[in-house]
């Protein structure tokens, strides 16, 4: 199993893609980072509540990271790659089960990435005003969390790549979902008095093991706690892998 | 080594492969053939676990092919379709399926350098030409180092030497006592490399056995020249016979039967010509259809 993760991280390295996926991390959160600090009040300046609202921003990451574990299963379909894969690697719950492990490095390294460039932009810009970016336990497990909450939304991505298959429907449909639906729902479960459904949703459930860092965290009486959020992503990684592996063994490749 | 057994596919409602049954022996290039459509590559990929049988099964070493131990060092095979990523260099493509497989990094090289691709190796695969891709599969799978190889049309887009020095390739794996079984449509390739032939048409087994026994088996034909070659013609009319001018017949019949008739009824003959089928023929008759031209 460790050569099969391997050898998918190996596959990660060697196409152009990362470079385009780490450029969009890089940027996004920096520009989030410098428009929340360039937005605070100078009372805020230097407090830990700025550093967290600052840290939130490398929360794209987890977005990114999903999008980009879609695409680890659905490209290997594209390309036609998936044929020596499986000639390796007969038993194909095993391939997937790499992906998925691929899927939680992705995130884990869009993360640090993201934050590392968040953190750079904070400092930086606090320096300037004279100010320092705060640190203290809440700070830390802040980031940890994001990094935490990536690395789940990779194997998440990886999970919906094997259950829909074709590259093209499966971004849509992730994208959709994430930003559209899932947003839409929330609102609309709680006009039938279900708003603690929504929670429980991917996106819900990770913004709230992202906590107080994310931007889209719900409202705060119906959102799960942090363990709870990530304890529900899994939950979602392990249904969506099992439909995924379903739909991987039946499958012919001609 | 390679058992293929009942094996029936469908794709929707069109029958791709109806209860199929061969098998292939170690130490032998075999060459498997039939028109296009008529279910080779659907069973090549049945018997690397690619396809699921609706019916049957196939198997390698004595295994269905998942539940191979190790089935990058076991089995090695080449597809028609190109299976390396088009952005991943041809040298960093075989070192994926090096790592996934277990291989020493080593091999990459070694493979790189017997398919002659080393001086591509580090260009992306998207832009190789046919031949390079060939060449490229061909690298994939010699990497294990298998004992049992499929490939599934393998000389396509190699030149002249390129296939002259995949047939030398096939030959001497198959004499280190490994399996070969190949696809091709290019017969006359097929005849100067295989020792046996396993014929397919529409989804179904119509031959399999040595390629000399097999072309063997076909009905040859006569030919002969005669002074008196119309009233030779009457008298073989039961055996199908033709007039290809200038005194001269073809008769689908062995010599020995058309020299004796001649002789009963004292006609005089200037050749009598035993004429061997050839492997196209052989594959015409039994399938019907044209050939791939050369």
């Amino acid at each position: 199993m460790t050569a099969l993760v391997s050898a998918e991280v190996l596959k990660l390295r060697t196409t152009r893609a990362w470079i385009g996926v780490l450029l969009a991390v890089a940027s996004f959160s920096g520009l989030g980072a410098a428009a929340t600090v360039g937005s605070a009040p100078d009372a805020d300046l230097g407090s830990v509540d700025l550093s967290r609202d600052v840290l939130s921003a490398a929360t794209f990451a987890g977005f990114l990271a999903f999008l980009w574990g879609i695409t680890v299963v659905t490209s290997e379909w594209r390309h036609g790659t998936i044929t020596r894969t499986f000639l390796l690697t007969p038993r194909r719950a095993r391939v997937l089960f790499a992906k998925g492990a691929a899927g939680l490095v992705i995130g884990v390294t869009l993360a640090v990435v993201a934050l590392l460039v968040v953190l750079a932009v904070a400092v930086t810009w606090l320096a300037i005003e004279g100010s320092t970016f705060a640190l203290d336990r809440d700070v830390v497990e802040v980031v940890v969390r994001i990094a935490a909450s990536a690395a789940l939304w990779g194997a998440i991505g990886v999970g919906v790549g094997a259950v829909l298959q074709s590259q093209t429907p499966a971004l849509i449909v992730g994208i959709v979902w994430v930003l559209v639906l899932e947003p839409l729902l929330e609102p609309l479960l709680g006009l039938v008095d279900l708003g603690r459904v929504a929670s429980f949703l991917p996106a819900h459930a990770l913004a709230s093991l992202e906590g107080e860092a994310s931007s889209s965290s719900t409202d705060a009486a119906d959102a799960l706690g942090p363990w709870a959020g990530g304890l529900v992503a899994l939950g979602w990684i392990v249904l969506l892998g099992l439909l995924g592996a379903l739909r991987m063994a039946r499958r012919d490749v001609t | 080594m390679i058992e293929v057994e009942r094996f029936t596919k469908r794709f929707g409602s069109t029958l791709a492969v109806d209860d199929l049954s061969f098998s292939v022996k170690a130490g032998t290039v075999t060459g498997f053939l039939g028109p296009n459509g008529a279910g080779k590559s659907t069973t090549l990929r049945s018997i690397l676990g690619l396809v699921h049988p609706d019916a049957g099964g196939t198997r390698v070493l004595g295994r269905p092919y998942r539940e191979l131990d190790r089935p990058g060092q076991q089995v090695g095979a080449v597809l028609e379709t190109f299976d390396a990523h088009p952005g991943r260099s041809g040298r960093n493509h075989l070192r994926v399926l090096a790592t996934a497989g277990g291989l020493p990094r080593s091999r990459v090289d070694e493979v790189l350098e017997l398919v002659e691709l080393s001086g591509a190796a580090r260009r992306r695969a998207k832009g190789y030409s046919l031949g390079m891709r060939q060449r490229l599969g061909l690298a994939a799978c010699l990497l294990g180092d298998p004992e049992v190889l499929v490939l599934d049309e393998p000389a396509n887009g190699l030149d002249p030497q390129g296939i002259r020095w995949l047939r030398d390739l096939l030959r001497a794996l198959a004499s280190e006592g490994r399996t070969v079984l190949v696809s091709s449509h290019v017969l006359a390739e097929v005849a100067q490399t295989v020792d046996e032939v396993v014929i397919i048409h529409r989804g179904q087994l119509v031959r399999q056995g040595e390629i000399a026994d097999v072309v063997a088996m076909a009905a040859g034909e006569t030919l002969v020249r005669s002074p008196d070659a119309s009233r030779l013609a009457r008298l073989l009319e039961g055996e199908g016979v033709r007039m290809v001018g200038d005194g001269r017949l073809v008769v689908a019949a062995p010599p020995e039967k058309v020299g004796e008739i001649a002789a009963a009824n004292g006609v005089v003959l200037h050749e009598l010509t035993a004429q061997r089928a050839t492997l196209e023929e052989v594959f015409l008759e039994l399938t019907g259809e044209e050939a791939a031209p050369e």
